[in-house]
């Protein structure tokens, strides 16, 4: 091939797929408004697979007790929550999942702006820790809660127990706590949202809660990627306290046997931030699948799929304190702290990347 | 380019007729169109359209603005610049490195009688199929406070300050390629005689003189390796999240890391930081053309003599054998103990009170969490390996071939560029290109099916497997497939009968690098695994997502087991089935 025909060829190329995208990208833009759900696909009795993208130990086993009750299958995309918001952000064009079901209500906030989920109210009565969960608009559905930071300390090392957040930025716990890098583990950017709101608020916004970060890394602060290399560095005893997620922590105090050297506890600093587990239904699908997603969803809510989600994993993802009626905790977890506050996730949720790379800058 | 000149035939024999007919014109430019229609379909669409993002975000749908610049703004900052200059350091080091001992270990293998050698081919696939962050984390198990060294009394804080920075993520970067510049060195070197080097001894050339002559006229071989570790270095996104990230050491592919990571991702951005890594593949691509120009490497012909293996002394061999035990030792030892001691430790895979048992292992080869997965994963491979392997041929063909042309230049750069953009990055692409609503309107639904996964795998694998070939086809002279037609083959036979026995073993290299290369692929797996079918690398990386540390080392340790013994096989089938010709090529007298 010569040069002319080859560059005749990308030329082609290049034309035909700017067509394409645009000529996509401009139906997109006049269908994504638009209401979905014609009656020609929502005949009566026909069942449509359901596409779940979802992060949470327990959700394949939902899709399996959803489709033994109801007949409607459920194909599950089960993997890591950034992986997920990744292809759902790739899709946008084009959606391809049914329901979105993640750890944490920042990213739901973010495709509600873009106008991308549907609206439920789910027939569950909601608990008064839900209800400050549910979004007003019933944007997206809280189906349990846990939450950040739990500190995991080890009792083996240290007698110390702190009461407040200012306590670390004390001599005393000088090189001895640990947390997780938000740019690698979901939970931490809430928690670090967390700090922010308390100390500053939404009117002063992130500039309290960086000045207390800077202390803390003044006194010694480790960063680890993840709650499972934090907990790590607690039992080798590089650090002695862990901010981590409550369900994380509970289930390594469920794990681990204690013994003369290694006795892992937990105590909550006031505020603990909620950090719900949250479902969203496209708004992109036809009504029949908005019909099934609606129900896989009150099947979650369900008493019967609340304990689904409480069997799977008991010593990880199952550590969640309910946020409907009719439901129980399971007996290992602890009651929820008193003293909690919810994150409004459309005022933090934009801020995570600059949060994030503050943080990569100033405190790792 | 006809398909004749793909087969490796001569375009024009002395008897044919100039003018060509109708009929052979239509039937070369369908061949050479459909080659070049794949390549635009797995490799050139999807970049484009992810390149394409930084300009005009609006195109799909990933802004409102139909064309700006904004994105390279915001991406062009100090730490990018920065970051750029990290990579092309690492990138450098780690290729020159990584080529010297490839081409260290090659020389063992074929041309001397070390008994390290026997070993070394399995080592090299061992290090292929060891993941960047195992050996990080095994790195961080023995070095870290409280660590493996802490405990036996050693003080290991000079060595952490080493590793947790350029060094350790160069010794990283290294260990995943050398089995690259290995393989496609050990390639040429099979197919390099032994006359020139007797003729420089003839006429008083000394030993060293000898390997200059060899390190020359192995040069596209070594080139192949340099750009190819040079491009899978810059873009490795394992090392940079794990050890760069936490020794502040920015690279390149971090500032696309934190765009992706972001929610929206900013992919925009993400877009911007890979036309920066293009820029950087095209130095490599300038460097590589500078250094062939105009120079030939055809060694290999109806001449070639044997080898001649060099009898070390002893104390050769067993300095031969120390070198490649260090290696073995830093590449495998390291990793292999994080692996294997997390997987038979319950918990966290922390040391001390803890019990070892094989408790996970029992739990997971019962698993269908680990069988299925395997499966599908291994099947894959496989598929992918045969179809990556023709078409590599094909294109290693083109690159020796044609290396000057614009064609052959073109398809360099759109085979090196695939390798400089992260997997994730190229995934994305490939749901920018699959995924366009007006293809589903036409009922066109490829993304979310396991054949789209297969494309974007033999996409990500043939630019690694075309370099391996390279060296091995730039050596090919064609008077051996001119003797041949002159002697009535066809085309097709005289390929097959020439040039396959020739190249045989060298393919079955490239298909097992291929094989267990795609087998623990992460990220274009994560991102277009079909819903309801799931890779064993999305398996392990949920087992280690949500703590089950031991399951998922102990599923990582058996894959890799698994691809072991699939490379076992395929040699010792090579050795048994091929006819003695095929397997002659490289031995040493």
């Amino acid at each position: 091939m010569n040069a002319r025909s080859c560059i005749a060829v990308l030329g082609v190329i290049a034309v035909s797929s700017i067509a394409l995208a645009g000529c996509s990208a401009a139906t997109n833009a006049t269908t994504s408004n638009a209401t979905t759900g014609t009656g020609a696909s929502a005949a009566a009795g026909k069942v449509e697979p359901l596409v779940l993208y979802a992060a949470e130990a327990y959700d394949v086993n939902m899709g399996k007790a959803f489709t033994a009750k109801t007949g409607i299958p459920v194909k599950v995309v089960d993997d890591s929550t950034g992986p997920l918001l990744t292809k759902v952000a790739a899709e946008k064009n084009n959606p391809q999942w049914s329901m979105l079901w993640v750890d944490g209500d920042t990213a739901f906030a973010s495709l509600d702006k873009q106008k991308e989920l549907l609206d439920y109210t789910p027939s569950a009565t909601y608990t008064s820790v839900g209800k400050t969960l549910v979004p007003s608009d019933h944007s997206y559905v809280p189906t349990g809660t846990t939450a950040v930071a739990a500190l995991i300390y080890n009792s083996a090392a240290t007698t110390k127990v702190p009461t407040s957040y200012s306590d670390l930025l004390t001599s005393a716990y000088s090189g001895k706590v640990g947390m997780n890098d938000p740019s690698q583990s979901g939970p931490t950017y809430p928690l670090i949202a967390g700090l922010m709101n308390q100390m500053g608020g939404q009117s002063k916004g992130v500039a309290a809660g960086e000045a207390y970060l800077t202390k803390l890394k003044s006194n010694g602060l480790k960063v680890y990627p993840t709650n499972g290399d934090t907990l790590h560095a607690l039992e080798t005893k590089q650090i002695d306290y862990g901010l981590i997620q409550s369900s994380a922590a509970v289930g390594e105090t469920l794990k681990v046997k204690a013994t003369g050297t290694y006795a892992p506890k937990i105590v909550y600093l006031p505020k603990t931030t909620l950090l719900p587990g949250v479902i969203g239904i496209d708004k992109a699908i036809d009504a029949t699948q908005q019909a099934e997603a609606k129900k896989f969803v009150d099947y979650a809510l369900s008493p019967a799929g609340q304990q689904v989600m409480q069997k799977a994993d008991t010593a990880g993802d199952s550590l969640f304190w309910p946020v409907v009626q009719g439901s129980t905790k399971l007996a290992a977890l602890p009651a929820l702290p008193t003293t909690y506050q919810q994150l409004d996730p459309y005022f933090w949720g934009p801020l995570q990347s600059q949060v994030v790379t503050w943080f990569d800058s100033n405190i790792k | 380019m006809t398909a004749r000149e793909i087969l490796g035939a001569p375009a024009v024999l002395t008897v044919a007729p100039r003018r060509p007919t109708l009929r052979r014109l239509r039937r070369g430019v369908s061949a050479s169109a459909v080659f070049w229609i794949l390549v635009a379909v797995i490799l050139i669409l999807p970049i484009f359209l992810f390149l394409a993002v930084a300009f005009s975000p609006a195109l799909l749908g990933q802004g409102t603005q139909w064309f700006t610049l904004s994105a390279f703004r915001q991406a062009l900052t100090g730490q990018l610049l920065t970051g750029v200059l990290n990579s092309l350091m690492i990138g450098i080091s780690t290729a020159v490195v990584s080529a010297v001992i490839g081409f260290g270990v090659a020389w063992v293998v074929l041309r001397t009688d070390a008994p390290a050698r026997r070993i070394a081919t399995g080592v090299v696939f061992a290090l292929l199929l060891t993941p960047s962050y195992l050996i990080a984390l095994g790195w961080e198990r023995l070095l870290e406070p409280s660590g493996v060294l802490d405990s036996l009394g050693f003080d290991p804080s000079g060595a952490r300050s080493i590793i947790y920075g350029p060094v350790g993520i160069v010794v990283v970067l290294t260990v995943k390629g050398v089995p690259f510049a290995f393989l496609a060195i050990s390639n040429a070197l099979r197919g390099l005689g032994h006359e020139f080097e007797d003729a420089l001894r003839v006429h008083g050339g000394g030993r060293f003189a000898a390997m200059r002559l060899v390190v020359s006229l192995l040069s596209p071989a070594i080139w192949a390796a340099l750009a190819i570790v040079f491009a899978e270095s810059v873009s490795d996104f394992g090392v940079a999240s794990t050890l760069a990230n936490d020794a502040h050491f920015p690279v390149a592919t971090f500032t696309l890391y934190n765009a992706v990571q972001a929610f929206p991702a900013d992919f925009p951005v993400a877009s911007a930081v890979s036309w920066v890594l293009l820029a950087l593949v095209v130095l490599a691509l300038v460097a590589q053309g500078r250094a062939l120009r105009g120079r030939s490497f055809r060694v290999l012909g109806g001449r070639s003599r044997p080898l001649v293996r060099q009898r070390l002394s002893a104390p050769a061999k067993a300095l031969v054998t120390v070198v490649l035990g260090i290696l073995v030792a830093i590449g495998l030892g390291v990793p292999t103990f994080g692996a294997v001691s997390a997987s038979l430790i319950n918990n966290l895979g922390s040391l001390g009170s803890h019990a070892w048992n094989l408790d996970n292992y029992t739990r997971v080869i019962g698993s269908p969490d680990l069988s299925s997965p395997l499966m599908y994963s291994a099947g894959l491979a496989a598929i992918t390996a045969t179809v990556t392997l023709v078409l590599a041929t094909i294109c290693a063909r083109l690159l020796a071939r044609q290396g000057s042309t614009f064609s052959g230049r073109l398809l360099d750069l759109v085979l090196l560029g695939a390798v400089a953009l992260p997997g994730i990055v190229f995934a994305a692409g490939y749901i920018f290109a699959y995924n366009l609503p007006l293809t589903n309107d036409l009922g066109i639904h490829l993304y979310g099916t396991t054949g789209l996964l297969l494309l974007a795998y033999i996409a990500t694998a043939l630019p690694s497997t075309s370099r391996v070939l390279v060296g091995t086809m730039s050596q090919i002279q064609e008077s051996m497939g001119h003797a041949s037609r002159v002697h009535g083959s066809g085309a097709l036979r005289s390929w097959a009968t020439i040039v396959l026995p020739i190249i045989a073993r060298p393919l079955l290299s490239a298909w097992l690098l291929t094989y267990t290369a795609t087998l623990l692929e992460l990220p274009v797996s994560q991102l277009l695994a079909p819903p309801g079918s799931e890779p064993i690398s999305v398996g392990i990386t949920n087992a280690l997502g949500k703590y089950d540390f031991g399951g998922g080392t102990a599923m990582e340790v058996l894959a890799v087991l698994s691809a072991l013994v699939v490379v076992g096989v395929g040699y010792l089938l090579f050795r048994l089935l091929a006819p003695a010709g095929w397997r002659n090529l490289g031995k040493a007298s």
